[in-house]
């Protein structure tokens, strides 16, 4: 039973309790009372009539008259005389009064009243006795009228106690809610507080809450701090704050395999030349300085363009990936440009040289950079300051005009020429948690199904990804309904901007609320970064629909992220970047451990992309990811029973 | 009723409603010694005056206590103006006026089995002797053999028992007893506060209270 409706039980008790217990104890005194005078009335009355009478000389007329002038001027019901030998000599009744109480009252507060008897006589000669009995209809009249005056008293009474009771109440369980609330969003990883006002018991159930909150978010800030210094440790370059070898190289593969990564890249290779002379020359802590400088002359390019990729991979030399393709030439002579002024200032010597090249997806990282190497050499070859692009030409994908471009994507969506690919998402026992699904678009009647980095920047740029995520969660959808397995969706970014975007979504998903529960959305890291609103307001969108809700491609900064407790997700896939080479890399895989740590103390899953090989997986396993996907995972068999 | 009450006499079941005998012995005990003994010297009078006819008991009772009981103002024995002692009390302070008296010349006739419409308590108007020939109120008990009939008058002044007609120095003015009253004076009123207010109702309920009854 409620808290209020106890407090109206309560109240509504002890009202009636006591107006019956008034009622009873006024209703019964006043009944005694009456009893008592009407008694002593009698008998008073009785003993004065016997005195006069007594006086009488036996004369009967004169007795008669002095009864009926009693009788007639006083209030009573009967007066009799009786003779010695027992005979009614005399004898006056009245009728009883008509009671304006009603009967069932009568009936339970009955008013009994002996007659008041007296002996009259006659000098010596004892006439008789007298018998006089009062009329007490009058008195239930009066005890009816009272009691239904303290039933109105008592029920004003009752009425002000409810009102008090409510507001009491009201007062009690708002403070109470906003607790519940603040608990609730707690388990939802929201950290709330909550005023702290009213009575001093529930101001200290406030207080309490409130620090235990702000302890779990002090202590999910500093987690989140250490993740963000592990994450350095792991990913960057001491000195120049840039990510280092290995990550930079993880970054490329990884943008490389992701299905909306960009179609074709450039890469920037710089060398700081005689790097070893001229830390002779200039000291070691002058040469760092330089290297810093060449460092903050990149930096820019790395932070201000989306999708590119910087790093340091030794001493001398740095890489810079750019996610577009005919860029890179003109960016390493800008870059030149810049530092053929500032490096002078640390010695006339120092000086660097530049190599460039164009690749598409379907060269491997390696191959790219030892392409890269060789250009570089060339242009160490030419000596300070020079730059040498690859000779080989990239592929260059079909050259059309975008309005071409924006019909073909279109036309293959309005006709249904798309297609989703499935990648599994497996847990440590080899289960099947959900299938990725990736949207192919078969853009030329009867030709091939494209992966998305191909048409997806132009799907972009037409707003059309709109259009294409919700073809993708709709495919994902009829096939769910049709095998029942778990599938996921990822959601372009560029669709946040679209207000209609999670109406839409929404509709979709309504349309078959049973399998709803097995499809998840996810969105990717980046887009939660720079769009946090957005994503959030998507998030608790769909969550009354019954899907899963979480972030892909993170790790770069899942760690930095302020408000990520709130963001209601239910998990995250890091991304390929961060968890590729676990096995080999200590500082890494604690990396890896902590931030698994992190998310599941804000009630997410962790999920690991790219996993390429079993050493790595079993590290992942290790270090707590709740399932992973890749291309090593896409080779396992299923186990049966997710 | 009067062999019920000659049985009581004999060691039998007591009268339950008119007297109490065990109550009235133990309240006698817890009275003191002169109370105790006062009600032994009845005893041997009640129990003679059971076999006898009703005149000849008003004799014997008559006799005992205008014999054993000293006559002395309410003022003198009680430190008040008026007093209206129960018969124990009488017998406990061996004195007492004349309400005292017909007190405890009722009670005793009562629990003897006469019937309460026999018996008055009479205020009258008395000539006390020649020589001063003062007026003085007084009470007597009057005993109606028949009723409306010549009472017969048990009075303290005199030591024996008169018809009305032959104490010319008495005058009636009122009288009374405890007939329809005592419905109103049972046990369940012993600790009413109303019926302290009347001097005869308090007198019946402390004679109650003493094991008499009506």
């Amino acid at each position: 039973m409620s808290l209020i409706r106890q407090v109206w039980l309560l109240l509504l008790g002890t009202v009636f309790l006591a107006f019956a217990g008034s009622v009873t104890v006024s209703t019964t005194a006043a009944r005694d009372l009456v009893q008592t005078q009407l008694r002593l009335k009698n008998t008073d009355n009785a003993a004065s009539l016997a005195i006069a009478l007594s006086q009488q000389k036996g004369d009967v007329e004169l007795m008669s008259l002095l009864m009926t002038a009693q009788f007639d001027t006083g209030a009573y019901r009967s007066v009799t005389f009786t003779a010695a030998d027992g005979s009614v000599v005399f004898s006056r009744e009245a009728a009883v009064g008509a009671s304006t109480a009603p009967a069932w009252f009568v009936a339970a507060v009955p008013i009994v009243v002996p007659a008041g008897v007296a002996q009259v006589s006659d000098g010596w000669k004892a006439l008789g006795q007298v018998r006089v009995e009062s009329q007490t209809s009058y008195a239930h009249d009066a005890l009816w009228a009272s009691t239904e005056r303290s039933a109105l008293a008592m029920a004003l009474v009752g009425l002000v106690a409810a009102g008090l009771g409510m507001l009491i109440v009201r007062r009690i369980t708002r403070p109470l809610d906003a607790v519940v609330e603040q608990a609730r969003a707690l388990e939802q990883g929201t950290y709330l507080t909550v005023a702290e006002g009213g009575e001093p018991e529930l101001r200290r159930l406030a207080r309490t809450m409130n620090e235990l909150v702000e302890r779990l978010r002090a202590s999910a800030t500093a987690q989140a701090q250490q993740l963000l210094s592990l994450h350095r440790r792991a990913t960057a370059d001491p000195l120049t704050g840039l990510a280092n070898r290995q990550h930079v190289l993880g970054q490329i593969e990884s943008a490389l395999q992701r299905d909306d990564g960009p179609a074709e890249m450039g890469l920037v290779l710089l060398r700081v030349m005689d790097l070893a002379g001229l830390n002779r020359l200039l000291g070691h802590a002058t040469a760092d300085r330089l290297l810093l400088t060449v460092a903050q002359t990149l930096k820019p390019y790395g932070e201000q363009v989306r999708g590119c990729l910087l790093g340091r991979l030794n001493g001398s030399d740095f890489a810079l990936c750019l996610p577009a393709p005919g860029v890179a030439f003109e960016t390493a002579e800008a870059i030149v440009d810049a530092l053929r002024v500032v490096l002078p200032t640390y010695a006339s010597t120092a000086a660097v040289c530049m190599g460039t090249v164009e690749f598409g997806r379907d060269t491997s990282p390696g191959d790219a950079i030892s392409r890269a190497d060789a250009a570089l050499a060339r242009a160490e070859a030419r000596g300070a300051f020079a730059v040498a692009a690859d000779a080989d030409a990239p592929v260059a994908i079909a050259v059309l005009g975008e309005g071409a471009w924006r019909q073909r994507v279109q036309a293959s969506l309005a006709q249904h020429r798309v297609r989703i690919m499935e990648f599994p998402l497996l847990n440590a026992r080899r289960q099947l948690l959900h299938l990725e699904c990736a949207l192919r678009l078969q853009l030329e009647p009867d030709g091939e199904f494209v992966v998305a980095a191909q048409w997806l920047p132009l799907a972009v740029r037409s707003r059309l990804t709109v259009d294409a995520d919700e073809r993708a969660l709709a495919l994902a959808i009829t096939a769910a309904e049709h095998d029942g397995q778990a599938r996921c969706v990822n959601l372009s970014p560029a669709s946040l901007a679209d207000s209609a975007f999670a109406g839409r979504l929404r509709a979709l998903l309504w349309k078959s609320p049973r399998v709803a529960r097995l499809i998840w959305l996810e969105i990717a890291e980046v887009a939660a970064f720079e769009q946090f609103d957005l994503v959030q307001e998507l998030g608790r969108q769909l969550r009354s629909t019954g899907v899963h809700f979480g972030l892909e491609h993170a790790g770069e900064q899942i760690g930095q992220m302020p408000r990520l407790f709130e963001a209601g997700l239910d998990y995250v896939k890091l991304d390929a970047s961060i968890v590729a080479g676990v096995s080999r890399d200590e500082e890494r895989a604690m990396l890896v451990r902590s931030t698994v740590t992190l998310l599941h103390g804000m009630s997410m899953q962790v999920y690991a992309e790219g996993v390429a090989d079993g050493d790595d997986a079993a590290r992942l396993w290790e270090c707590g990811i709740d399932g992973a996907t890749g291309p090593w995972i896409s080779t396992l068999e299923l186990r049966p029973g997710a | 009723m009067r062999i019920v009450a000659a049985l009581w006499l004999l060691g039998g079941t007591p009268l339950a409603q008119a007297f109490d005998a065990e109550r009235v012995a133990q309240v006698a005990t817890q009275r003191g010694s002169k109370a105790q003994v006062g009600w032994r010297a009845l005893q041997p009078v009640l129990r003679s005056a059971a076999g006898v006819e009703e005149v000849a008991r008003l004799t014997l009772i008559n006799d005992f206590f205008n014999r054993r009981i000293a006559f002395r103002s309410d003022l003198e024995a009680w430190g008040v103006l008026d007093y209206w002692a129960s018969p124990l009390e009488l017998l406990d302070k061996g004195e007492g006026d004349c309400e005292d008296y017909v007190i405890a010349k009722y009670f005793s006739l009562l629990a003897l089995g006469v019937p309460v419409s026999k018996l008055r308590l009479v205020y009258v108007r008395a000539w006390m002797g020649a020589p001063t020939s003062s007026v003085q109120a007084h009470m007597v008990l009057a005993y109606y053999g028949v009723p409306g009939a010549d009472p017969l008058i048990l009075d303290n002044l005199v030591d024996d028992i008169r018809p009305a007609s032959k104490r010319s120095d008495l005058t009636p003015v009122f009288s009374f007893n405890s007939e329809g009253i005592w419905q109103g004076t049972g046990a369940q009123s012993n600790g009413d506060p109303v019926s302290r207010l009347s001097r005869w109702r308090d007198l019946l309920t402390r004679a109650l209270a003493e094991g008499f009854g009506p």
